[in-house]
This record gives C-alpha cells, structure tokens and sequence, in this order.
C-alpha cells in the first residue's frame, strides 16, 4: 500500500473530473468521521496491488499494521491499473461518482434491464438527461428513482439527443451494478 | 416698489429731481404690473388732495400725476378697443390661444376650426364629415364660450404685453406695433380661412381641385410655426381622405406616347399631380421631423399617414422615419410610432405583409447601430407579429412540389425534341404564354394578395430578423457583463439603464420559442445560462457593480430556459440543472422591494410544480430553503413559497422525512451528514439531515391562512396515501396574497377584539394589556424552547461527530 505518485494522481484525478466536475473538490475534501479521533479527518488515494483505494485517514493508519502482502483490500476500490497501464473505474467508485455527479441519465423502467445487462444507453431508454453534456462527458446512470445503476461515458451531446433515433446509443456502457453478480470472481 | 418710490418723492418735496417728465415714461414695466395688480392700493392717489401738494411744490407734481392718468385712459381705450375687436369677429375661431400651446391642444383647436370652416363654406360637405360633426357639437358649444372668454383675457393681456416689450419707444411707436400685430393677427386669420377653404374644396371634389393642393403646400412654407403646423395637419385631412385605394405607378414615357382619351389624360394629370403633391408634402415632413419645434406635428402626420394608407407610394421613407423615432426621448412621440408600427403588424391585410419585413429589418438596424441601447418599447413592438404556426412544415411539401415541377419540364423537354415540326404554333403558344405570365404578375403586383408562398417566404425573413435581434441583444448584454468585470463603470450607458432591452427580449423569446430552429437551442441556453450565472462571478470579486442584471431580470432568465425547453421538448425530458442552481441561489438574493415577486412566484410555479420528476436530493434542498424564505419575507412570498413547498411534497415522499422529527434523515441523506444552509447547489446541501422546524414557527403566523398551511402541511404523513395535489399555483396565491396584503390589517382584528372585550365588561379593559403581557409571555416561552430545542440538537450532534 503507498500513495500514488504524481502521474498516477493526475490520471486518477482526470479520470473523476470527468463524471463530476469542479465536484471533484468535495471528494477530496469530504470529511471522514472513522476511528476514535474527535476531529474529523481526510479522506486520501492509496495504491494496492494495481487497485485504487479511497480511504480514510484513520483507517490508513490503522491498515499499516498489516504487510502488504497480506492485504486483501481497504476503504473502497475506486479502480485498477490494466496491464497496458491504463486506469479503469470500476463499479465500486459508483456511490461516489453518484454522490457528485455533474451529468445524469434517467432510465425508464423498461431499459432498466438492458443495461444491466452491460449494453449501451439508447436514445429509446432515455427517461431524461441534464442539459449540456458534451460527447467525451462522463455521465452516471440513474434508475427513475434515482437509484444509480452504473456510468459511463456520453457518445452524443444533449442537443444531438433531440434529433437521434431511438436506436441511437446516448451513452457508451462502462460499468453497471450487474457486474456485482456477472463478474463476482474478477472484482476483488 | 413703485409705491415706496412715489411715497419719498411725496414726502420730501425739496429733493424732487428735476427731470421728472422723462422719468414719467421710464416707469418700468413691473411699476405698471404692480399698480395694475394691486389697483386697491393705489387708490389712495386718486385720492390725494392734489391742491395741498401743489401748494407746497409747485406744478410739477400734478403734471406727472396728470400724465399718468392719461396713460392709464389710454390704455383702457385700447382694452376696449381690443374687446371689440374680437368680440366683431366672434368666430370662436380666431380667439384660438395665440400663447405657445402644447402639440395635443393645438391638433384639437385645428381640426375643430377646418370644421367649422368647412360647415360655413359648404354644406354639401356636411355628409363627409357628418359624424365627426355630430360628434362634437356640444364641444364646440362649449369651446366657443371658452374661447370668448380667453378673447377677452387675451384682449387685457395684449396691450400690456406690448408695452412691456417696448419699453422706450414713445407711445406712437407701441400703437403701431398694435396695428402690426392686429395686422399679423389678420393675416394669420386668412390664412387659415383660405386653408380652410381649400381643404373643402379638395375634399368636395378632388379632380377638380386637385391643383390647390400646391396652394396648400405655399402655406405650409410660412414662417409662422402656428401656420406651419395647421397646414400640415389639413394637408393630412385632405391626403388621407383623398389618396386611392392603389398604388400610382406613373406612365412610362412610351405610354405617353400613346394615344389616349380625354379621360385618362384626366386621371393621369390627377394621379401625377397628386403623386407629386404627397411627395413634396413628405419631403417636408421629413425634414420638419427633424426640428424640435415641429416633431410631434411632423411625427404625428407620419404615423396617421403610415397608418391610413400603408399601400400607397413613398410608404418606405415613412416607414424609416418612423422607425427613426421608435426610441425618442419625447414620450408622446414614442408612443405614437410604437402604436403605428404595432398596429401594421396587427393589420398586415392593408399592405400585405411587405411592411412587416421591411419594418422589422428597419428596427434590426436601429437596434444594431444604438449598440442596443435603446428604449424597451422599440422591442416590446415585436410581440404582436404574428407568425403562422406551421413556417416550418410546409418546407416539405414545397419540396415535393418543386420535384415534380422539375419532371415536368423534363417530360417537356422531350416533347420539345419529338415535335420540331409545328414550331409556328410552338412560338404561338409560347407568346400566349408569356402575356398570360405578365398579366398574372401585373395582377398579383396590383392586387395585394400575396399568395402562400410569398406569404411564407417573408415570414420567415421576418422570423430570422426578430431572432437576429434577440440574440443581438443578448450579446450584447453578455458582452457588457463581461466588461463590467473591469470595473468600468462609467462607459457609454445611455438614458435607459443598463440592459434596456433585455426584458422585452427574453419575453419575446419566450413568446416565440415555438418556431426557433432546433439548432439554436444550443447556443441560446447557453446565453441563458450564462446570464443567469453573471453575478456569481462578481460575488467572488466582492464588486457592487449596477451592470450586472438583477435578480429579477435573472430569475427571467431561468424561465425562459425553461419555457424553450418545454416548448421544444420533442420527448425528450432535459434535467435543467444549472438553472436549479441558480434559482436555489437566487432565492436567497430575493428581496421583496427591489424585486418582482411576480417573477419569483411565477419561476416556483414553471421550474418547480410543473416538473413531474425531481431528484430526491434537489427537491429536499428546495423544500427546505423554501421554508426558510417563508419565514423572512412577507404573506405573499411566504404564502407562494408554501404552496410548492407542499406541491414538492406531496410529489416526493422520500422528502416528507423531513417532517419527522428526528434530525439525520438515517439512510436516505447521502454522503453529506449534515445540512449546509450555505451550500450552492441543492445536490450538495444534504437538506434530508434536517427537520423542517420552520413549520413549526409559522404555524404561529400572525396571518391565519399561513398558520393553517404551515399546519396542514406538517400534518402530512410520511405514509403513501395519495394526497390531492393543491389546484393553487403559487403565482395564484402570491396574487391572492399581495391583493390581501393591502386590504388585509392584523391590527384591526385585535382593536375589535379588544372592542368587544371592552362592551362586555368595562372593568376588564385596564386589564388587557396584562392579559394581552401573559400571552405574549407564554408566545416568548414556547418560541424559546423551540430554539433552545434545536441548539440542543445542534450540541447533540456535534458531540455525535
């Protein structure tokens, strides 16, 4: 376990701002109640076996307690280094994605499912979306009762929305709440 | 003064001056006013006792005394004279106020004179005019009693006027100067008879007449501005009245060449006289517009003229004069050209549609080279274009119509090919042709009937004009906005505040929203957002800049967005959400006085009880700074803000948590664990930690209906029984609320009680002011401990954390 360096951070960093904007501010800043102390401390990023952690101070300090070799996991894996070196959020980073988010997708009841399922946003299944996302925008996707369900990344802007077919992809699929049962092995 | 001066030469008659008969004459005029003015005064010079004084200075004394009597004489001989004189010419007339009027009194007195004028000289003409006769009958009565007595007024007034203008030259010189002016008077007088005159004889029968109208135009060259002004407004009569119902297109020189018969000879010395009479008189108008003296004259007979024949020739000079003054600082004239304008947007059947273009083009202009800084009105004249609903629609099938009109001159080109052998009766058939397309333009140029196509074609002009300026505007209002972040307070703002323009644009834009092109919608909400968002900026700058725009002309912002977006909704439910952020801000920025709660009641309704689905989160923030701004501002806001504070919660159960009374809100709170008052977006508030204890302390309103919402509201269950949505909007109850506002008087309810209390025991009333102290004791005990309740929980939680 060791903090990430500086490239790692800024890529960590670019990936977040994509879903939440200036929001990343309050992820950073957001004060943790753990452990015994009377003052709330910070939350910070530490690197684990190739995977990413948000975790707290607190618990950072307590976590030293246990060789690297022996621990499994610690706060919550936001992502993981690939192979190729690449950064990926995964699924777990979803509270905290939601929590920020800067652009939303709603699902209709209907859809719900099939995205689920790991396939794409399309413009048939859009229940409703915030104005002003751009192509590239990172975009979290929300049940109508607002119950988020996964994120990923928008393949057309909100105007071009108007004007799509209903088989036009909105959103390009990268992680859902399914994969807690589709790919329970990989995940931790 | 003139009384003390006369006093000392009274009393110390050794140091009489000796020039006294020259000082005679230098009485000034104010001496002469006074003396008038306070004849009682003077009396007692009358009764002086002229020997005594004699006695002790000698002769002199009685010749001044004498020659002032002889003044005074004469001027009365003169005011009689002056009476007389205008009570033989009793035509009320020539006793119009012949002191400077005002633009609207003067209009009046002159066509009431060409009336009368016209009633005398010819009765024949009495059917024209019939009902504008009739109509003023018991005026005229009444105005010429009027006029006589200013006649007279004016007949006491004269003479002094005269002799206070020359003050020096002897008396011969004043008398002359009388006969001058009754002579101007005179003149004056036939020039307006003559006008008069020539006016009948135009209407009564313009083709015979017709060359008087370049008389009438030589008047209208007079130096006498009372001269200048009459001739203009009878020229209008007379124009109006007279011009066809066509346009004149003058002869071409081969069709005068032509032969042709005595009667149209006739009709085209007429039209050709009358075309080039109105085009002189124009001219004239327009350069007279220019000058102060005669620009509401000149204004008004432009629009009456724009108004009254918008078919005829010249109509474009006067349309631009119109849009000249569409922004002038003279109210009376801005009012005239809008309505003009409005109503040639209203009546596009006179002129077919063309004016309507060519009027909004005008504006666009204006507006561009002002820099938009201009008056709201030359914006506001937009609203009442109309535009077909279905501009758009039709582009289709005009397509397919152009198709097939292209295989239908291939397939004529074929059959061009196949039959080279009867080209005569080709040519033939193609000079037939040809006249019949002529003739068809020819009409269509005469008749104003534009067909379908043509109609479509200039509304769309139109359309892309009216846009072209809005968003101009908008620019431009950015554009400031951006500057004013230098701290440049004092650039080029004119006379009309700092966004003239804006509120006029963004209601417009609202009203026609419908047919903006779906590609502008981008730009256009982007604009918005921008504008709606400006002052957050220069609060972190902490300047006081008054360029910014107000919460009002902000919160219109919002709405507007939000009108855009539901008009061009094409099922597609948009998440507004940075116009959530900025009415959640802006709430707080209310202030009852210097904003429109209009506005605020009216953005509630549209972008909070109108939206079906809000998050969870946004709505709690919402429902919980709405009673927080229930508890500040007065009934009408209050009332406004409970309205959709109950809308939100009966259409979001998750958020009636807050009603609950323990603080924390448990599971549904999200990541935020305690409620920040001060948080800028709704999403990040965490409002569902908080009890909504606002309610609480308005159920304690002094207004009754409040008190019974703020209780019926924290009554609501967090159960899932459905309860009926309120059919009151909050603008409705913010306007019930402001109505009651002025009539309503807490204070009057507590006098009648306190009344009542007093008839049924007289012994009671000392005790009702300790009565009325143990109330207010037990009201201070229960709000403390409801604050001390929330301190405590405060305390509680911090020690929780």
């Amino acid at each position: 376990m060791r903090p990430l360096d500086e490239n790692e951070t800024t890529v960590v960093f670019e990936k977040i701002f994509k879903f939440v904007g200036t929001n990343l501010k309050n992820i950073v800043e957001n004060p943790s109640n753990e452990g015994p102390e009377s003052e709330p401390g910070r939350y910070c990023f530490r690197l684990q076996k190739n995977r990413v952690y948000y975790v707290s101070e607190s618990l950072v300090k307590r976590a030293t307690n246990i060789s690297r070799k022996n621990l499994m996991s610690l706060g919550t894996c936001i992502g993981k280094y690939t192979h190729a070196g690449s950064f990926h959020l995964t699924i777990m980073s979803l509270n905290l994605l939601a929590a920020n988010a800067k652009h939303k997708v709603w699902l209709k009841p209907t859809s719900e499912m099939s995205f689920l399922y790991g396939n794409h946003v399309l413009k048939g299944g859009l229940g409703r979306i915030t104005d002003g996302i751009v192509p590239g925008d990172g975009v979290v996707v929300f049940s109508m009762s607002d119950v988020p369900l996964g994120f990923g990344i928008a393949a057309k802007s909100t105007q071009d929305c108007r004007k799509l077919d209903p088989n036009g992809i909105v959103v390009l699929h990268q992680a859902d709440i399914g994969e807690y049962l589709r790919d329970e092995d990989e995940l931790f | 003064m003139g009384k003390s001066r006369r006093k000392q030469k009274v009393i110390p008659p050794p140091e009489l001056p000796p020039d006294v008969p020259e000082e005679d004459i230098e009485f000034s005029d104010e001496d002469l006013k006074f003396v008038k003015e306070n004849t009682d005064y003077a009396r007692f010079v009358s009764r002086i006792d002229t020997g005594a004084i004699n006695r002790q200075c000698g002769g002199k004394v009685k010749t001044v005394e004498d020659k002032y009597e002889e003044e005074r004489s004469k001027k009365k001989a003169h005011l009689e004279e002056k009476v007389k004189s205008s009570e033989i010419q009793v035509d009320p007339v020539d006793v119009l106020p012949v002191k400077n009027l005002d633009g609207t009194l003067h209009y009046r007195t002159v066509t009431k004179k060409s009336k009368l004028a016209e009633a005398d000289t010819d009765d024949a003409e009495m059917d024209v005019l019939q009902d504008e006769n009739t109509l003023n009958k018991s005026q005229r009565r009444a105005k010429a009693k009027k006029s006589k007595k200013e006649a007279k007024k004016q007949g006491k007034e004269f003479p002094e006027e005269i002799i206070q203008e020359e003050e020096e030259t002897p008396q011969a010189a004043v008398l002359a100067e009388v006969k001058e002016e009754l002579s101007a008077e005179e003149r004056f007088e036939t020039k307006k008879n003559k006008l008069a005159e020539l006016g009948t004889e135009l209407l009564s029968d313009p083709e015979a007449h017709i060359k008087s109208l370049k008389e009438m135009l030589e008047i209208s060259k007079d130096e006498n501005t009372k001269i200048v002004k009459l001739s203009l407004l009878s020229l209008l009569a007379v124009f109006k009245d007279i011009i066809p119902g066509y346009r004149i297109r003058l002869p071409t020189e081969k069709e005068l060449e032509m032969k042709v018969s005595k009667e149209v000879k006739k009709t085209r010395f007429y039209e050709s006289t009358l075309l080039n009479a109105y085009k002189a008189y124009l001219n004239k108008l327009i350069i007279l517009e220019r000058q102060t003296v005669y620009n509401q004259v000149a204004t008004r007979c432009i629009c009456t003229l724009l108004d009254a024949v918008p078919h005829f020739n010249y109509r474009d000079n006067l349309l631009s004069s119109v849009v000249r003054n569409i922004s002038s600082p003279d109210e009376v004239v801005r009012r005239l050209c809008c309505s003009t304008i409005r109503s040639l947007f209203s009546n596009e059947g006179k002129h077919g549609g063309e004016l309507t273009v060519d009027a909004v083009r005008l504006i666009a202009e204006h507006v561009k080279s002002y820099n938009c800084q201009l008056h709201p009105n030359s914006i506001e004249v937009f609203m009442s274009i109309r535009f077909d609903e279905d501009i758009g629609k039709r582009d289709s099938e005009d397509k397919n119509l152009k198709k097939s009109k292209k295989n239908n001159k291939r397939i004529n080109q074929e059959e061009q090919n196949q039959g080279q052998e009867n080209e005569r009766k080709k040519s033939k058939l193609e000079m037939m042709s040809k006249i019949r397309d002529e003739v068809n333009a020819d009409y269509k140029r005469e008749t104003y009937e534009p067909d379908a196509k043509e109609r479509r074609k200039m509304q769309t002009e139109t359309l892309s004009r009216v846009f072209e300026t809005y968003f101009r505007i908008l620019r431009n209002t950015m554009h400031s906005i951006g500057e004013s972040t230098e701290a440049d307070t004092t650039s080029n703002h004119g006379a009309f505040g700092y966004h003239p323009l804006l509120a006029p644009c963004l209601d417009g834009l609202a009203k026609f929203t419908q047919q903006l092109d779906l590609d502008y919608i981008g730009d256009l909400m982007n604009y918005l957002k921008k504008l709606a968002s400006s002052s957050s900026v220069s609060n972190n700058s902490k300047q006081k800049n008054s360029k910014l725009l107000t919460v009002s002309e902000r919160l219109r912002c919002c709405l507007v967005a939000f009108k855009v977006m539901r008009s061009n909704l094409n099922a597609l439910n948009v998440d507004l959400q940075d116009f959530f952020v900025q009415l959640y801000n802006l709430i707080l920025e209310y202030r009852p006085g210097r904003d429109s709660g209009e506005v605020l009641a009216e953005s509630l309704k549209i972008m909070l009880c109108d939206d079906r689905h809000q998050d969870m989160q946004k709505a709690a923030a919402f429902v919980k700074r709405l009673a927080t701004f229930a508890l500040c501002f007065g009934c009408a806001e209050s009332m406004s803000a409970l309205v959709t504070l109950k809308i939100l919660l009966q259409r979001n159960i998750k958020c009636r948590n807050l009603l609950e009374n323990d603080a924390g809100g448990g599971s549904v709170s999200g990541s935020i664990s305690k409620y920040q008052p001060y948080a800028t977006d709704p999403n990040l508030s965490g409002a569902l930690a908080t009890v909504l204890w606002e309610l609480s302390l308005l159920t304690k309103h002094y207004h009754p209906s409040i008190s019974t919402m703020a209780a019926t509201i924290s009554n609501m269950n967090t159960s899932q029984n459905q309860t009926f949505l309120s059919a009151v909007s909050p603008q409705q109850a913010f306007a019930d609320f402001s109505l009651e506002r002025e009539s309503f008087e807490p204070k009057n309810e507590t006098r009648k009680l306190n009344n009542k209390r007093k008839r049924e025991s007289s012994e009671e009333a000392k005790n009702v002011p300790e009565i009325d102290m143990v109330e207010v004791k037990k009201k201070l005990i229960e709000k403390f401990t409801i604050v001390r309740g929330i301190k405590e929980d405060e305390k509680a939680r911090m020690e929780c954390s």
